[in-house]
Parts: structure tokens; sequence; C-alpha cells
């Protein structure tokens, strides 16, 4: 019963999968191919890029990007996080610019980064970096600021030093939630990459949709966004297996 | 008393205006288990927190073994309503968790806890997580934890208040089971009459607002005390005098939260 409905879903996916690639490939077959290129030409195109070995490049300075603004956002936003957590003034000091830039859509941001720092990988690692640490940083300090008390008394009536607590009791109580900040900046990293490549110095796949745009290049342009788009159910995927492995025991006991 | 391992003198304690109990004095014999129950809003927790270092009195004091009390402390330990356990930790390691903080060494540590896991019945849910295993499952854990430490004085904040009825009175018996192989010094808060004349050798009152000592009644009977104790005509009379005392007192309680 359960496999058959099993493969009911699977046998769904599949369809409505094929059927949109069905679709892409008529309307991009029935319209300009200024416009619209078909799935068939697409795939060609993607093809060609990565035999060139131009497809390889372009995302590894891409990944390269993201990948370094993204663990710059988790080792600063997390320790962080503990350290607002820990210090309440600091946290009073400092909760609304917090909540002001997590609420600003940082794009907003990249015309001032870039008349602040220019072209060039610095400045764009740090749109990388603004995107990705605020929401870790966020769902630390609220994650360790909704430490049950019982847990810090028992903690205490174990004769606990300060040092202690953190190692046995903060630490892995706020991890989960830190994890689930993980996860968002893993989403929101990538929505930073592409706009830093787009606004910045062009680099990486936001340059080649650029390019693929500008020349007319459908084919060209909807292969990188496919690798894009690919790219992003991936790292979800990753994002929603990280905050699973660290964290067994939150979602039964919530 | 003469051997007494705790003493609590004209203690009291306020939060902001408000005096929970006042001039609170206390023994407990080394071998000794008394119980404390008084209506709900008593001080009963907070006075065990107290005794265990965990809150200042505002006014007078406790020793344990002769020194004055500033913070938890070696050879003290406490079993909590919640059962407090970590949830990140398996049983195993929320059992450690006492002997490490301690200082145990590994080799003590390997040694310990199989033996403590064992004596509360647990063996075999070592790896468990405590959402893994029920509640009185999880209290077995909580005591196993406190008695790794194989304290001198064992501090019991309504620890059998969150299981249910059947469960409560098996591990009733198994606490006494167990303090039979090794008496120590037992201080034990209850809301429940029956636990407290089955587990104290002494029953402290606690009754007024604020609150302070209204009665010790003596438990005499004898040890170890089993399932057969319940049915003493003697139990029956010391559950019926307790309960003289205290349900006059609930009820007036109850009418003033109303008012």
């Amino acid at each position: 019963m359960r496999t058959a409905r099993r493969w009911l879903e699977a046998g769904t996916v599949a369809a409505s999968l094929a059927l949109g690639a069905v679709v892409w490939e008529v309307a991009g077959r029935l319209t300009s191919g200024a416009f619209w290129a078909p799935l068939s030409t697409t795939l060609a195109s993607l093809g060609t890029l990565a035999a060139s070995g131009a497809l390889v490049r372009y995302a590894a300075s891409s990944l390269q990007l993201y990948a370094t603004g993204l663990a710059l956002g988790i080792a600063v936003g997390a320790p962080f996080g503990l350290l607002l957590a820990r210090l309440p003034w600091l946290r009073v000091a400092l909760e609304d610019y917090i909540m002001m830039l997590y609420a600003t859509p940082m794009v907003a941001l990249i015309p001032f980064i870039l008349s602040m720092l220019g072209f060039g990988f610095t400045p764009k690692v740090l749109v990388v970096f603004l995107f990705a640490v605020f929401p870790v940083l966020y769902n630390t300090v609220e994650g360790a600021r909704s430490i049950r008390p019982e847990l810090v008394e028992v903690a205490h009536a174990f004769r606990s030093s300060e040092w202690q607590l953190w190692r046995d009791v903060m630490i892995p109580y706020t991890l989960p939630f830190a994890m689930t900040g993980v996860r968002q900046a893993i989403a929101r990293g990538l929505v930073g990459m592409v706009a830093a490549e787009f606004f910045l110095s062009p680099s990486g796949l936001g340059q080649m949709i650029m390019l693929g745009s500008q020349n007319f290049d459908t084919a060209n342009m909807l292969a990188a966004i496919l690798v894009i788009v690919v790219l992003g159910v991936l790292l979800m995927d990753f994002g929603r297996w990280v905050e699973r492995r660290f964290a067994p025991w939150r979602r039964a006991s919530e | 008393m003469a051997d007494a391992r705790i003493v609590v003198k004209a203690a009291g304690k306020r939060f902001g205006s408000h005096q929970v109990f006042r001039n609170v004095g206390l023994a407990v014999g080394s071998r000794e288990v008394v119980a404390i129950i008084g209506p709900s809003g008593c001080g009963k927790t907070t006075l065990l927190r107290a005794i265990d270092g965990l809150l200042p009195l505002t006014e007078g004091e406790v020793t344990i073994e002769g020194t004055p009390v500033a913070g938890p402390r070696e050879g003290v330990a406490m079993v909590f309503q919640h059962f407090g356990l970590f949830p990140w930790k398996t049983v195993y390691q929320n059992v450690a968790y006492g002997l490490k903080l301690a200082g145990a060494s590994a080799a003590v540590i390997a040694e310990k806890v199989p033996r403590f896991i064992e004596l509360v019945g647990l063996t075999g849910f070592e790896h468990h997580y405590p959402y893994q295993i029920s509640g009185g499952m999880q209290q077995r854990c909580g005591l196993a934890r406190a008695l790794a430490i194989e304290p001198r004085v064992l501090l019991m904040d309504e620890p059998f208040g969150a299981v249910d009825a059947q469960t409560r009175e098996i591990l009733q018996f198994e606490l006494l089971r167990i303090w039979d192989m090794k008496p120590t010094t037992m201080v034990f808060v209850t809301h429940s009459i029956d636990e407290a004349v089955l587990m104290g050798d002494r029953i402290v009152v606690l009754k007024g607002r604020p609150a302070s000592v209204h009665e010790v009644i003596a438990v005499d009977l004898a040890r170890p005390r089993t399932r057969a104790t319940l049915a003493e005509p003697r139990f029956v009379e010391l559950r019926e005098r307790v309960w003289g005392t205290l349900m006059a007192e609930a009820r007036k309680a109850e009418f003033d939260v109303t008012q």
C-alpha cells in the first residue's frame, strides 16, 4: 500500500517534470530565438559550454565567491549571536541595528558598497556575507535566549562553571537554532552571489547570464540560469540535511 | 539534633515585597528522610532550592555538615520535578553529566554509569534520548544522575509530581528500595500526603502566609517500607492526621487565591 503510494507520487513528479520540459520546448520553438530558446537548444548550449571548460570556470568562480561569503557569514554570525545572548547590554545596544539590517533587502546596499569599495573580489564577498550573516546571527541570538531556565538550574545544581555551562548546555542547546539560520543563509547567500555578479564586477554564472542577455544568446543565458536552479535545489536540500543532522532531539521534543 | 547533617535556622525568603516563608527551622539527621509538605505557594520548593544553595535566603541560614551554604556544593544532589534531562544527551550521557562535572576520570565514569543505570532499571536504554522514553523512565534517569555522584545529601523536588499515578507508585517503592540499600540524608518535597507518610521519618508541615513550620509529625513506621506499609493501620492514622492539618489550610489557601 505504502510502496504503491510512493510509486504514484514518483510517477506524478516525473510526469510533471516531463510536461514542464515539453512546454519549455514548444514555447521555445513557437517564439523568436531572441526571447526564448527551446530546452533542446539550451541543453546543447550547456553541452558546448561544459565541453569548452567555460562552464566549469564560471561555476568555480561563482562557488568560490559563494563559499567565502557564506563561510564568513557563519563564522561571524554564530559566535557573535552567542555573545549577544550572553551580554544583555550589548544586545540591547545593537538589537535595533540588527533588526533593521535583517529587514533591509540587501540588494539596496549594493550601489553603496560599489561606491565604497569599488570592483574586485572583496566587495562581492561582502555582499554574499551580508546576505548570509543576518539569518545566522538572528536565529542564534533567539535560540540562545530561549534556553530553558530549568536546564541552566540543573547545571548550577551540579556545580557547573560558567565555561562548562556554555560547553555542556548553551552551545548544544543553541546549535539547532543556529543551523536553521545556516539553512536560510545557504539560500540567501545564493541570491547575494548572483546579485553581486550582476551589479559589481561581472563574473561567474551571473556574468554568463548577463552576457547571454546582452548578446541575445538566450540559449546560453537559460543554460546558466538552469545551472543556478540546480545549484539552488541541491544547496537547499543540503541545508535541510544540515539542519536535521544537528538536532535529532529538537523535532521530537517540541 | 546531635548528628544533624542539614540545619536550617530562622530561614526566611522574600521576593520583592512578598514574604514566602519566615522563621523556618529544621534539622535533618544523616540517615533521615524529612518530607516537606504544604499547600501550593507555601514555598516548599523555594526552601529546597535554598538548602541546595541555588537561591540565597533573605533571612537566616542553612548549614550542611557544619558549614554555611553559599552555593551548590559537592556531595549534595538534587532531583527535579521537571526531570531536567538534557534532550541532546543520551541516557548514558545524562547520567554521566554530574560525574563529569565533579571531575571523575573516564575510568570511574565507565564503571559507575552502567552500575547506576542498572540500579534504576534502565539497562538497555543507555543510548536512548530522553524524548524516546516515558516520563517515568526519564525520572529514573534523573535519579541515576543524582545518585551517581554518591551524594551524602539528596534533595528531591516533587520528583514524582509529573508522572502518572501508577508510575508514581512504582517509583516510590523503587526509591525506598534504593534508599534502604544506602541510607542517606534526604529532604523530600511533595504535595502528596501518602507520599510524605510513605517516604518520611518526619513530616514538616508548612503553613500560613507567610509560611512557617506549623507542625512536625514523626512517622513511626518500620523500615524497610513496602506496599504492605500502605495497609498498616498506623499508616492510615498518620495519613489522616496530616490530612486534617493540611486540608483546612489548603481550603483556606484556595479561597485566598480566589479573593
